[in-house]
């Protein structure tokens, strides 16, 4: 197992800039996830790890050593693929035992890595089948085992789960969690499913457009965003967001009020206000820091997520536990939790008061 | 769709069973029969340009047909055959023959495996090198055959003076008129025509390999070498097995480019089967023979394809 470390990475294709300054280091051990949407880089990045793709820009370094002119085979690194890249023409045995059979091991050895990584998979009776004859989720298993044999410095995965039904997310998401905390080892996890992100992460990376927003723990990245982007990527239904004008008691409602987040400072100039859906409480009638009509109601059991078109503001969703005696067509009013509001300049930079936590 | 509603009915009314069982019957050979009816334009035309032909063909084998000599005509039995058996020229033709199949299957599939690799590979002017690939394909065999039977002759071609100079050659001379090494004119001249079909079956074979298979394999420590050995030649084997097969075949079949070259001499030294059946079926007029020749041919090369065929159901997992 070995700690990576980014520094200054960037990476252009001709004159196309995909990734520049990416400064990252991943813990001896740590499970890091790189989420982001689709074309910010991930990929590519996660490839330059691996050694599939030439570095432009920066360094990259394993276990300490510098490993930018270094063939995958000698950075001792295991991927597992979108599409799991299994070999067709081998049985599920000789795929995950290939990378010990390229390196000439002993024949009892393979066999007993693989039964046992095959055991840890729950893949033992299909030792024998090829890749056409399995699952979805048995291809995804037997991609993971193939890296688990090797017992490498680092696992790196892109976009795993993302050709696997609903409920099998769910199963493999689990998994590779229990795996994890099995094997102890450094994992980079690339994903554009902030759920995924969020449950398996010890640390997660936002990534936009080549650069990294933030990094952070989920809990920070959801309690405290470095900005709008972070702000609304990550938290499902999104972050509320509206424009808004303020002076130094605080933010203008429509309607004439006066909301004043806990964090708030008198030179703050917020351009833009956020709140969180169920950081949102309706209460039936005119009255709360503004009002709107209900629209539609969304009943899930556990929750039910109110849309409401707030007064000179437009379209928001309000999250409110169990399920909430308000009807589409509803006057309703809307109070922000000031602990939990969040307050944007014009670049889209947090505001924070100074003695708040910010990652 | 009426005959299986009333058999139907019959069934659900116990009153009638043996309308019942007829009707059935009926039904059943109908539909049996349909799928021939469909086919039977195509089967009866297959039937007559390839069977009957061939049934022909091997009728003559057992006959005595020679037009030199007309009024001895009648049935032979297997004085044909036996007549091979003791032929020197047909057991010539025969060496001569695994030669020319062999030599020129040789080169023409490596270094089309070559080529194909290569043209695989990004480079500046790829699509103009593999429209240029096709080219051999493109000049009738008649005119490579003449081509590269001036390209042998030291009067005016380079190839004597090049090999000369490169040591092969004692001295510029035409390979073509000496019996050790002519049948290796045409040989050179059938690599030259056949390497395309290689390249362009084996680079279509290539395209469709994953790329991530080799990106993986790089994950997992492959070398250069490791790769082709595991991935590339996994995946050609069952493409290798059937060009390699047909071209076999068609090679052996193929005289055009040593008539044209070499006209089987000098002294029968680059007679081939096939080009041996031509000339005794028109030149010496002796179709019996040449019909006895042309069966043994075949049966060689059946019994080739069964094994090749055997050894690729074998090769075959993808
Ligand atoms: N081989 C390539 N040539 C040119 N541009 C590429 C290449 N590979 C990826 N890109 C570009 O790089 C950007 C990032 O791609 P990628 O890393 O695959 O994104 P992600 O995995 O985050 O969805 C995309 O805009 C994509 O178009
Ligand atoms: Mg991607």
């Amino acid at each position: 197992m070995a700690e990576i470390e980014l520094r200054n990475i960037a990476k252009s294709y001709g004159d196309v800039e995909v990734l520049r300054d990416v400064n990252l280091t991943f813990d001896d051990g740590e499970f890091v996830v790189l989420v982001g949407p689709s074309g910010c880089g991930k990929s590519t990045l996660l490839r330059m790890i691996a050694g599939l793709e030439s570095i432009t820009g920066g360094e990259i370094a394993i276990g300490g050593a510098v490993v930018n002119d270094r063939p995958p085979r000698d950075r001792d690194i295991a991927m597992v693929f979108q599409s799991y890249a299994l070999y067709p023409h081998m049985n599920v045995a000789r795929n995950m035992g290939f990378s010990l059979e390229i390196r000439k091991e002993d024949k009892a050895l393979i066999r007993e890595r693989v039964a046992l990584a095959a055991r840890t998979l729950g893949l033992s009776d299909l030792l024998e089948r090829l890749p056409k004859e399995l699952s979805g989720g048995q291809r995804q298993r037997v991609a993971m085992g193939r890296a688990i044999v090797r017992d490498p410095e680092a696992f790196l995965f892109d976009e795993p789960l993302s050709n696997l039904d609903a409920a099998l997310r769910v199963e493999m998401r689990i998994e590779i969690a229990r795996l994890h905390q099995e094997l102890q080892a450094t994992m980079v996890y690339v994903t554009h499913d902030q759920v995924e992100a969020l449950t398996l992460a010890d640390r997660i990376v936002v990534m936009n457009r080549g650069r990294i927003e933030q990094v952070g723990t989920p809990l920070e990245l959801y309690e405290s965003p470095a900005n709008l982007f972070v702000a609304t990527f990550i938290g499902s239904p999104k972050m509320n967001v509206v424009d808004c004008t303020a002076d130094e008691r605080g933010v203008h409602l429509p309607g004439g009020g006066i909301f004043c987040p806990e964090a708030w400072s008198p030179d703050f100039r917020p351009a833009r206000l956020g709140v969180r859906p169920e950081h949102i409480d309706l209460t039936a009638g005119g009255q709360g820091d503004c009002c709107g009509w209900a629209e539609v109601v969304e009943r899930l059991g556990s929750d039910t997520f109110v849309y409401v078109n707030v007064d000179d503001w437009g379209g928001m969703v309000a999250r409110q536990s169990g399920n909430a005696p308000i009807n589409p067509g509803d006057r309703v009013g809307l109070h922000f939790d000031p602990a939990q509001a969040r307050l944007f300049d014009n670049a889209g930079t947090a505001l924070y008061a100074s003695e708040t936590n910010r990652a | 769709m009426e005959r299986q509603v009333t058999a139907a009915a019959g069934r659900a009314a116990p009153g009638t069973p043996q309308r019942t069982s007829r009707g059935r019957r009926l039904t059943l050979l109908k539909v049996a029969a349909e799928p021939y009816l469909y086919l039977s334009p195509a089967l009866i035309l297959l039937s007559l340009v390839m069977f009957v032909p061939l049934v022909i063909g091997i009728g003559y084998a057992f006959q005595k047909l020679s037009l030199t000599d007309p009024f001895d005509r009648g049935w032979a039995g297997l004085d044909n055959f036996r007549t091979l058996a003791g032929d020197r020229h047909f057991w010539r033709a025969l060496t001569n023959t695994l030669w020319w199949t062999m030599g020129s299957l040789f080169f023409q599939f490596f270094l089309g495996l070559g080529l194909a690799l290569l043209l695989n590979r990004r480079f500046a002017g790829r699509r103009l090198v593999q429209a240029l690939v096709f080219l051999p394909w493109a000049v009738p065999t008649f005119l490579s055959g003449l081509t590269w039977a001036w390209l042998f002759n030291p009067l005016i071609g380079p190839l004597p003076h090049w090999m000369a100079a490169l040591g092969i050659l004692s001295e510029p001379y035409n390979i073509l008129a000496d019996p050790d090494i002519a049948m290796w004119g045409p040989i050179a001249a059938n690599v030259w025509f056949g390497i395309p079909f290689f390249a362009i079956t084996l680079l279509a074979a290539l395209q469709s390999i994953p790329k991530e298979l080799y990106e993986a394999a790089a994950m997992d420590g492959a070398t250069a070498w490791q790769m082709f050995t595991k991935i590339t030649l996994s995946f050609l084997a069952p493409m290798i097995a059937i060009t390699v097969l047909l071209r076999t075949i068609w090679i052996a079949n193929f005289a055009d480019l040593i008539f044209v070259m070499t006209g089987g001499g000098p002294a029968n030294s680059t007679q081939i089967v096939a080009s041996y059946i031509f000339t005794t079926a028109f030149r010496r007029l002796d179709f019996g023979y040449a019909s006895a020749i042309a069966i043994v041919l075949l049966a060689l090369l059946l019994a080739y394809a069964l094994v090749l065929l055997s050894m690729r159901a074998r090769l075959v997992r993808v």
